[in-house]
């Protein structure tokens, strides 16, 4: 009995919602409110943050970098800086990331702020003048060359691992770690990461296995800080807490079905009455 | 049943975030991206006239480009775009892809349903990411989201300049209540160390390295250098707690244990206690020791301040107990730390039992292999068996884009017209050769596919071949392509596979396969 009463109030909170939306969609398709001068924060000129200043301090002098920081703050900022630095000098860099799409967009990205006769991409399944002071690659690809041919990277100074908290990856990570072991000893390493908590300890692990000395930089503090809230069917918006209510309080609702259902069962299917 | 079941939909999560748009909204299935972006497509429409007009145009002129860019398959993305809504994930085309992510940084795009993908690299921020659910497939099993994953995808949010703080929203599921997530951003996850010794590992380290940097790799990695990290910390508390033990028992005098010792006493009591209770005490040998040590505790007792041993003695037993506790997780430290000498030497062995090495000599197997970064003893083995230079290319073609492919629960494709029994004979030898499976992974799955390709079929051909889709059609033939590169670079002197291979990549490397405009 209990169970049919349900379905039949759930029902009928079902046909409101249908009539709702019949309301709004009478004319068609629901539009979005829209806001009529959105937030327009002070963008301002492109001022480096402290921690970004500090990375490039210590690239400028030389010295391999790890960089941990939140999505958005800016790193990619730290090695364009670099890189303008390295090309100006005349030296060679290589900028590896761990997808392809994210390789050929860097390949993109890199020909505008540069110059495409200066920049190369050597993916698994294609390259793209490869002669260029500035190469991106995969990291596989950068992996193979520190066994294959080191050679060719005799006046490369710098490689950048883009999204170095791969290391991580089960199926991938070694071949960041085979890179930043065998990476020729005359190059310095810049490595960017999303905020990891043991990023001193890779720092003075790396630093015991190439032999030289690590700088960590670290930015703990998003530009845009985020907000979790949780939505409840229905579209309740919650924060934390009430969204813990609002779990214990299904469950429990759970419960007592699957409860109510067992006894149903158990009492014979006849009793249903539909 | 439906109605007591209803599982909520994305339109009321619309709704209620509709002050905080364009929305990344994180799903973790390639079908469910199209199936939310459907159900919002019946109700909403994001774009004014103006903004579908540039949409249009946009759309037109990608299309003028590429012929077919929607294909048959696709025609539902075409009309979601025109009302502000996307979905992205690795089963489109990459043109497609494209086309998308381009229509969303231009800011046509509302509520872009997308996978994870989205939030590796390329930063494409929104005003509020959204997630479906906190559980994924990792390939193996459903596991709840780490935090570095959490917070790789949430981190889209907030764009800089625009918005005062990011939005995120977890969706709570009314069927799975207790799986909705709650993250912290000072809870992510250490970095640990991958190290994997494969074949090509071991052939490079033998070929190009010394013994002195190959011991750099065995036993400095990350992964040896954080347990013996934990292990160095455990053994100096360890001794730390040794030191407060013998500290402590400085206070026991050399009567300690003798029939006067209180500590003694105290034990015997209770041991007698024991015998009392016990069921066997009519036994003889029981009785005769309780009289033992009635008489030993009638003997006089030592006049001392015995409290402060027992008291001592108390303390040296707990410190023991966290002692052993040190050394179980010291013992499981060890047994889990992997050995990567003995790895290393077990491929080794593996790879001079096949022929690949003579100690440190590489032979022809092993120089071949020793440029061959996928399935590398499956690969050359497929060469050296003259497997794929004594069956026509077609074949080889076919043969090839199944190497490495581990095919998902319910996908299909036509199978070829000609057989793989030679493949398959090779496999079973090898693994009862001892090599082990992971590093013969080769699937007859993609075969027909790779052939009707190389024969010069159209896509849409082979769409309707399989139950594939296009990204997965386009990333099947990249990387064979990528594997005919690396058997060219590996074939040196043998002029026939190189130019084998050369032309089966020539055939492959074309139209929509194609990595055009990069």
């Amino acid at each position: 009995m209990a169970i049919v009463k349900i379905a039949k109030h759930q029902r009928k909170d079902g046909f409101v919602t249908l009539a709702q939306k019949k309301e709004t969609g009478a004319r068609g398709k629901r539009r979005p409110r829209r806001r009529r001068s959105k937030v327009v924060l002070p963008a301002g000129p492109l001022k480096l943050d402290r921690f970004q200043e500090e990375a490039i301090a210590a690239l400028l002098e030389g010295y391999t970098v790890l960089v941990a920081a939140p999505t958005g703050t800016g790193k990619t900022l730290i090695a364009e800086k670099l890189l303008e630095h390295i090309l100006a000098a005349g030296k060679g860099a290589v900028y590896t990331s761990p997808i392809k799409a994210l390789s050929n967009q860097k390949f993109r990205d890199f020909g505008q702020l540069f110059g495409p006769e200066r920049v190369g991409l050597i993916t698994g399944d294609l390259s793209i003048n490869e002669r260029a002071p500035l190469l991106v690659m995969t990291t596989e690809i950068f992996r193979n060359w520190c066994f294959a041919n080191p050679e060719e990277l005799e006046y490369t100074s710098y490689v950048i691992f883009d999204e170095m908290h791969y290391l991580d990856d089960p199926e991938r990570g070694t071949a960041w770690e085979e890179s930043i072991i065998f990476a020729p000893p005359h190059m310095k390493i810049l490595g960017l990461s999303a905020t990891v908590p043991n990023i001193q300890e890779i720092s003075s692990w790396m630093a015991e296995v190439r032999g030289e000395v690590v700088k960590v930089v670290e930015e703990r503090c998003r530009a845009v800080p985020l907000e979790i809230s949780w939505i409840a069917p229905g579209g309740d918006v919650l924060d934390e807490e009430e969204a813990r209510e609002e779990i214990a309080e299904r469950q429990e609702i759970r419960r007592w079905r699957r409860q109510r259902w067992n006894e149903v069962t158990a009492a014979g299917w006849e009793e249903l009455d539909y | 049943m439906a109605a007591i079941f209803s599982s909520p939909t994305c339109v009321e999560v619309i709704e209620a975030i509709q002050d905080h748009l364009p929305a990344l909204y994180f799903a973790f299935s390639r079908g469910r991206t199209e199936l939310l972006a459907e159900e919002l497509g019946r109700e909403w429409d994001f774009l004014t006239s103006g903004e579908k007009r540039t949409v249009r145009r946009v759309i037109q002129e990608a299309e003028e480009n590429n012929p077919g860019l929607f294909g048959p398959r696709r025609q539902n993305l075409r009309r979601l775009l025109l009302q502000g809504i996307g979905y992205h994930h690795a089963g489109l085309s990459p043109l497609l892809k494209d086309l998308v992510e381009r229509l969303y940084e231009s800011r046509l795009v509302y509520v872009l349903f997308c996978t994870e993908t989205f939030a590796v690299g390329v930063n494409f921020p929104a005003a509020s990411t959204v997630f479906d659910a906190c559980r994924k497939w990792d390939g193996q099993e459903f596991r709840p989201l780490l935090n570095r994953e959490f917070f790789q995808m949430a981190g889209r949010a907030g764009r800089r300049g625009y918005d005062e703080v990011g939005r995120v929203f977890v969706r709570i599921d009314e069927r799975f209540p207790e799986q909705t997530g709650f993250y912290r951003e000072d809870e992510v996850e250490p970095v640990r160390g991958r190290l994997t010794i494969s074949p090509n590992t071991v052939l490079s380290l033998l070929h190009w390295k010394t013994d002195a940097e190959i011991r750099r790799l065995l036993e400095k990695n990350l992964s040896v250098y954080q347990s013996n990290k934990e292990s160095r910390q455990l053994r100096r508390e360890v001794q730390k707690l040794e030191e407060k033990a013998a500290e402590l028992a400085r206070c026991f005098c050399p009567d300690r244990g003798q029939d006067c010792c209180e500590l003694y006493r105290v034990k015997l009591r209770k041991e007698l206690n024991q015998l009392k209770k016990s069921k066997h005490r009519n036994r003889s040998d029981i009785r005769q020791r309780r009289q033992e040590v009635q008489l030993i505790l009638q003997k006089a007792r030592k006049k001392c301040r015995y409290k402060i041993c027992l008291d001592a003695s108390r303390k040296i037993r707990r410190l023991e107990e966290r002692v052993h506790l040190l050394h179980k997780r010291l013992k499981q430290l060890d047994k889990h730390s992997r050995d990567y000498v003995r790895e290393f030497e077990n491929v080794w062995s593996l790879l001079e039992k096949l022929g690949y090495v003579q100690g440190r000599e590489l032979l022809p197997r092993g120089r071949f292999a020793l440029y061959v970064h996928v399935q590398e003893i499956l690969v050359t083995e497929l060469v050296f068996s003259g497997i794929i230079l004594e069956s026509p290319p077609l074949e080889a073609a076919a043969i090839l884009a199944g190497v490495d492919y581990q095919p998902g629960r319910d996908e299909q494709v036509m199978p070829p017209p000609f057989s793989l029994e030679r493949v398959e004979e090779l496999r079973r030898f090898l693994l009862e050769s001892g090599v082990p499976e992971h590093f013969c992974v080769w699937s007859p799955l993609p075969a027909a596919l790779a052939a009707a390709w190389y024969q010069g079929a159209t896509f849409d051909q082979l769409l309707g071949m399989t139950n594939l889709q296009e990204g997965d059609i386009f990333s099947i033939l990249r990387r064979e392509i990528d594997l005919l590169r690396q058997i060219e670079r590996a074939a040196g002197e043998d002029r026939a596979l190189a130019l084998l291979a050369r032309e089966l990549r020539r055939r492959l490397d074309r139209d929509e396969v194609a990595v055009v405009g990069v």
